[in-house]
């Protein structure tokens, strides 16, 4: 954590800065001698919280590496995909607690394969209607737009699924995973884990190995070099589009499978995800999945320690307050490079 | 639109108006290049050098004019297809992608390739003419000298074997000993039979390699003629190669 205020730094603030972590840690390590058993169940429920923060942040870093735009709307994009997950689960599948194990499995795959196609067609719409026309446009004219995607994606999901929350009945068994002492871990939370790693592992994938990756990465880096070399840049930045709308579809489905969700849910969630790639350095994939899993620590510690934690009152000022931190201490965050270009 | 070449023209670029948002940057300009060649544009900042291969290489289509490549019009082809076609670039400034390592630069050049089997001995030839870059291969092309920059940034034009090979100011921002290697190496891709367009501002060193020149000045031509008569052209001399009488 040293890193977040780097060496070349002047001393004030990075001793600051140091003093500050240091805090953080001796406070958790009271917390750990004191309630031992809060504090392991609330580490796994912050990494349960941070995977379903990283599908998010994760959107909104392939975004901003191909087009420098921060696209508002995605934290609303992935609302509506939840709100609609809830609909083909429910209404559709019609799956409740009474189906089938192999039911409730073979039903949720089928879900989580429609979300993703509905994530990635929703997104990757937006990109062509609104965003395609302003690739000449200053910087300024897109940013306002994708706030104003942002509102118009929030009231479709209001007059599609109205201003009440969805959510699931327990379809995944809340029984434990495991338990020792009282630390219990349930299934429902692994599931959130268990989806996202093979879905972190495949984008990984898709973007080192790849040719359709390669693409992406060259017109991250050099646009009109990429286009020259023969890479279509519309169509790469579509599929970063689509890549980005299937994690937000994928994110929609597991958040609604824990929490419950409505249309202004992807509001505020998406601003978290957004300090969340901030934090770990925007544009870089591994650095939004390390920022998402500090935030869902930070949130689940601020929220379920004792001895003098702030409170779940707090979560938001803290959230917020770290992002006004790092933006002044390391804009390029933890792990972000800082590039000639000012990225 | 013609569609047969004219007496063996690669490219004929016919008429061209290119412009800049509302700025006219090519008036009207007529260029050819012939199966072989190493024909350069030569001509003051602002004259319409880069400009003109924008327009060739599909970043920035004409509005008006016509330019065809091998027999076919690609005026208002996508930069993609225009790769594809057989033309790629070297570009101004070198524009390297600087997180990747020299061999992925290098690859990318040959992005629209499907000849798996002759990348390797096109990787090879890069590799020849330019020892330096098997040495780095694995390093990252942002950290790499400014001349050995430009070496993967005419390497990576290359890997898409193009037909015709666009050089955009090569030499820019190099020290003199790069220089000379720069232009020795132009002329060996062109004795191994790829045609060059060559922009430059070191017009001496550009007249002395290539076979035709052009002298553009804002956005039109000044003067065609072979190289070896623009050398020995007075009002060349004074302007582009610094002699005063």
């Amino acid at each position: 954590m040293a890193a977040l205020f780097g060496t070349r730094r002047p001393s004030g603030t990075s001793l600051l800065g140091l003093f500050f972590v240091l805090l953080l840690i001796i406070w958790l390590i009271v917390n750990l001698v004191k309630t031992p058993n809060d504090f392991f169940t609330v580490l796994l429920i912050g990494i349960t919280t941070g995977s379903v923060y990283a599908l998010i942040a994760l959107g909104y870093t392939l975004v901003y590496g191909i087009l420098q735009l921060i696209n508002f709307a995605h934290g609303d994009v992935f609302a509506l995909s939840g709100l609609f997950s809830s609909t083909i689960i429910l209404s559709v599948l019609g799956l409740d607690e009474n189906t089938s194990a192999l039911g409730i499995i073979g039903g949720l795959a089928l879900a989580l394969v429609i979300i993703v196609a509905f994530g990635a067609v929703v997104n990757t719409t937006i990109e062509f209607v609104a965003y395609r026309r302003l690739r000449q446009a200053p910087r300024l004219a897109v940013l306002i737009t994708a706030v104003g995607m942002s509102f118009i994606v929030q009231n479709v999901s209001l007059a599609v699924f109205d201003v009440n929350f969805r959510s699931l009945p327990p379809l995944i068994p809340e029984s434990n995973v495991f338990k020792i002492g009282s630390v219990t871990y349930q299934w429902n939370q692994l599931f959130a884990v268990l989806a996202t790693i093979p879905v972190l592992l495949l984008l990984s994938w898709l973007v080192r190995s790849t040719k359709q990756g390669k693409g992406m990465r060259a017109v991250s880096q050099e646009p009109d070099a990429a286009a020259i070399m023969g890479v279509n840049v519309n169509r790469t930045i579509s599929f970063t589009f689509a890549l980005a709308g299937a994690l937000a579809g994928v994110g929609g489905l597991l958040y609604l499978i824990e929490f419950n969700i409505r249309y202004d849910t992807g509001f505020e969630l998406g601003l978290i995800a957004f300090t969340a790639a901030v934090l770990g350095g925007i544009g870089n994939l591994s650095g939004a999945v390390l920022g998402a899993l500090i935030i869902g620590l930070i949130q689940a510690f601020n929220e379920g320690l004792s001895w003098a934690a702030p409170g779940s009152d707090w979560t938001r000022s803290i959230v917020f307050g770290l992002l006004i931190g790092i933006l002044v201490f390391r804009p390029e965050g933890l792990l972000g490079e800082r590039t000639p270009e000012g990225a | 639109m013609t569609t047969s070449p004219q007496d063996g023209a690669l490219l004929t670029v016919e008429k061209v108006h290119t412009y800049y948002g509302s700025i006219e940057a090519l008036k009207g300009i007529t260029i050819e290049v012939h199966e072989g060649e190493i024909v350069t544009l030569i001509g003051a900042n602002g004259a319409g050098k880069s400009t003109m291969l924008r327009s060739i290489n599909g970043l920035n289509h004409p509005r008006r004019g016509s330019i065809v490549f091998r027999g076919k019009d690609i005026t208002r082809e996508p930069p993609h297809d225009v790769v594809r076609l057989g033309i790629s670039q070297s570009p101004e400034g070198r524009k390297l992608f600087p997180r990747m390592s020299v061999l992925e630069n290098l690859e990318m050049g040959a992005f629209q390739r499907r000849d798996r089997s002759e990348l390797r001995s096109d990787l090879e030839r890069v590799y020849a003419l330019f020892p330096r870059l098997s040495e780095r291969k694995q390093q990252r092309a942002g950290t790499l000298s400014g001349g050995e920059q430009q070496m993967v940034a005419i390497g990576r034009a290359l890997m898409a074997h193009p037909k015709l090979l666009l050089l955009d100011e090569p030499s820019m921002g190099l020290a003199p000993i790069f220089v000379e290697r720069v232009f020795e190496t132009i002329v060996e891709i062109n004795q191994q039979g790829t045609t060059i367009l060559l922009v430059e501002q070191n017009a001496m060193m550009a007249l002395d390699v290539a076979s035709r020149g052009y002298v553009l000045e804002t956005g039109t031509v000044a003067l065609a003629d072979d190289a070896k008569a623009l050398l020995r052209n007075e009002q060349v001399r004074k302007t582009y190669l610094g002699e005063t009488d």
